[in-house]
């Protein structure tokens, strides 16, 4: 292990530890705490565009659906047949999976341009059908549900913004966890060599479909995670969760924090979400500080805020390399 | 039954030629500099609002069909060269992010300027009415729209094809390298490229506003459909974009007739089948893009 690395997860592990007491910095800087909850259920969600984006390196540009779906699927749950947390959770997540399961085999037709074109189409699938069938979904005012208590062996009790932190932490930690031996693993391995020439990766006899197969739906469970915990976050979801708008959003988040950093889409998140926040305090026309956001990021921060810090790290212990391009 | 097929019928024609002319746009933009154009929408609006500015300010319609299609290009080119230049031959998705971020400034400013509720927009007073065929009658802007849109695309197709700038159009999207090795200047081309997208796009906007309405938002609701065009009708051809957006234009409109509530998911569902049996679209060419 290089010292750089240790150095890595160190800090990440701080990151945890500082935000294992959120609540109470919550306090301290007068911040919400479901607030803070927010930051993080995004960070879970955005994870999953990372892999896609940031390590497989498929524009993906549909995944604000299966953050929807997340959000309906627990809703659903605990609406129509009155499930528990965990229950509404597990729920929420199952059904990002089934939808992804859906788009994936039309999605692994195309690269490039045309995968983000076709994840943005079959994104907005679900839009409409969140948008129609109102009986079910209730359409465009969107659906109201309440959030029920926690049932889970001696953990049991009704479930309060700041337990709702904490539950939202601790699946957090989990996701990045998880993310982490993904990207170290073999398979996470080897969708970064699909990043980096796909075709290379066929010609060793790996089933490049197969892999990204299976990124995609490991981002709908962090998608669809995030999203659950969204709808019992609000006790509520609606139509403009699924739309493209919120999918642009994840993305830029992602790459604002950093696509292909473990931190980045949560440097990301905090950034957008806080951001989001003050800016539209200040003034209703906050859409256009938004575009203007977009637009300063794609110009000025093309590797992300971790992206950039890494590059300058990277600089300062190898000054006598040739300076190396991006593959 | 012919007195309810027939106006569907005209009414898909014209849904057809707008996405197909939305479409085309897309697909120049796309096909030649690999950027997705998520302002194209915003577009589509200003060319309306534009438009809707000229008449209020008293300005006969005809003028407002031609002038706001060019002023609405002249605001793409100035876009173009400012903001989208440095971004060619990068991730297609900095240029994605970079067009969503215009579109949700536009839209904005729209807002700002013209409110946010929609804006009522009438056909002139010649278009207004039908044309009879025998017992039932067909209305005359739906007719007028969709010959509008076609003749343009015809002559953007005479121009792609039978000038020599439009030629140089074509070579530089099988090689942008050799064109400009030849002594083309090809981030002209690229201008001259983008700038007539958005004419296609803001024609389109001018007499969407009449027919589909005018709002800040106006414009994105024909993105999605060209968007799913341009997959249907195949990446980087004209008559792939004609056909798809015929194509869906009319299955949305029959939909709305008989099945109304899946009109919007009809055309996710024709994108997915052609995707299976044939995934570079009906007229697309292999190994242009992806």
């Amino acid at each position: 292990m290089t010292s750089g690395r240790r150095a890595g997860i160190l800090a990440g592990v701080a990151v945890l530890v500082v935000l294992a007491f959120g609540p109470w910095i919550g306090g301290f800087l007068n911040i919400d705490t479901s607030f803070l909850s927010e930051v993080l259920l995004t960070a879970i969600a955005a994870l999953g565009v990372n892999l896609l984006l940031g390590y497989t390196g498929l524009p993906i540009f549909g995944n604000a659906a299966l953050f929807g779906l997340g959000a309906y699927g627990a809703g659903l749950a605990i609406k129509d047949f009155h499930a528990g947390f965990a229950v509404a959770l597990l729920v929420g997540v199952a059904a990002a999976f089934v939808g992804a399961l859906i788009i994936a085999p039309f999605l692994l037709r195309r690269r490039n341009i045309y995968f983000g074109l076709l994840s943005l189409a079959f994104g907005q699938v679900f839009y409409f059908i969140a948008y129609r069938y109102s009986d079910v979904t209730g359409g465009e005012d969107g659906m109201a549900f309440t959030r029920p208590a926690l049932n889970l062996g001696p953990i049991r009790g009704t479930v309060t913004e700041t337990m709702m932190y904490y539950i939202t932490y601790g699946l957090f930690v989990l996701a990045i966890v998880s993310f982490w031996l993904i990207v170290r693993s073999p398979f996470g391995q080897t969708l970064v060599a699909i990043k980096q020439n796909e075709l290379r990766v066929r010609y060793l006899g790996l089933n490049t479909d197969r892999f990204i197969l299976v990124g995609i739906l490991i981002a709908a469970l962090y998608g669809g995670l995030g999203g659950a915990l969204y709808g019992l976050l609000l006790r509520f979801a609606f139509p403009l969760l699924l739309d493209w708008h919120q999918s642009g959003d994840f993305v830029l988040m992602t790459m604002l924090g950093g696509a292909g950093t473990i931190f980045g889409p949560l440097v990301g998140a905090i950034i957008f979400v806080i951001g989001k926040d003050i800016i539209s305090t200040i003034t209703p026309a906050w859409e256009i500080f938004l575009g203007a956001f977009f637009i300063a990021c794609v110009l000025g921060f093309p590797k992300g805020i971790l992206g950039s810090i890494g590059d300058a790290i990277a600089r300062r212990r190898a000054p006598a390399e040739p300076n190396e391009t991006a593959p | 039954m012919l007195e309810q097929l027939a106006p569907q019928i005209v009414n898909g024609l014209m849904l057809g030629a707008f996405y197909a002319s939305v479409a085309i746009g897309l697909s120049l933009i796309m096909n030649l500099t690999g950027v997705i154009n998520m302002a194209h929408g915003s577009f589509l609006t200003l060319g309306g609002y534009f438009s809707f500015a000229m008449v209020a300010a008293g300005a006969p319609f005809w003028v407002a069909l031609i002038a706001a299609p060019i002023l609405t290009a002249l605001v793409g080119l100035a876009l173009e060269r400012g903001l989208m230049r440095p971004l060619y031959g990068r991730d297609p998705l900095y240029s994605l992010l970079l067009t969503f971020g215009l579109s949700l400034i536009a839209e904005e400013v729209y807002r700002l300027i013209w409110g946010s509720n929609g804006v009522p927009v009438s056909a002139p007073a010649a278009l207004q009415g039908g044309i009879s065929l025998g017992t039932f009658q067909v209305p005359t802007i739906q007719v007028f729209t969709a010959a509008i849109l076609v003749v343009a695309m015809s002559a953007l197709w005479l121009f792609l094809n039978r000038t020599r700038y439009g030629l140089r159009l074509r070579a530089a999207v099988q090689d942008t390298e050799m064109i400009a090795a030849l002594g083309t200047n090809t981030q002209t081309l690229y201008m001259v490229n983008f700038g007539l997208g958005v004419l296609l796009a803001g024609l389109a906007g001018v007499l969407a506003a009449s027919q589909l309405g005018l709002n800040p938002t106006s414009g994105n609701a024909l993105l999605m459909p060209a968007f799913v065009t341009v997959i249907v009708g195949g990446m980087g051809s004209l008559l792939g974009a004609l056909a798809g957006g015929l194509l869906i234009g009319m299955t949305i409109s029959m939909m709305t007739l008989f099945f109304p509530a899946a009109s919007d998911v009809s055309m996710y569902v024709i994108m997915a089948v052609i995707l299976l049996i044939r995934p570079r679209g009906l007229f697309g060419e292999e190994g242009l893009f992806g």
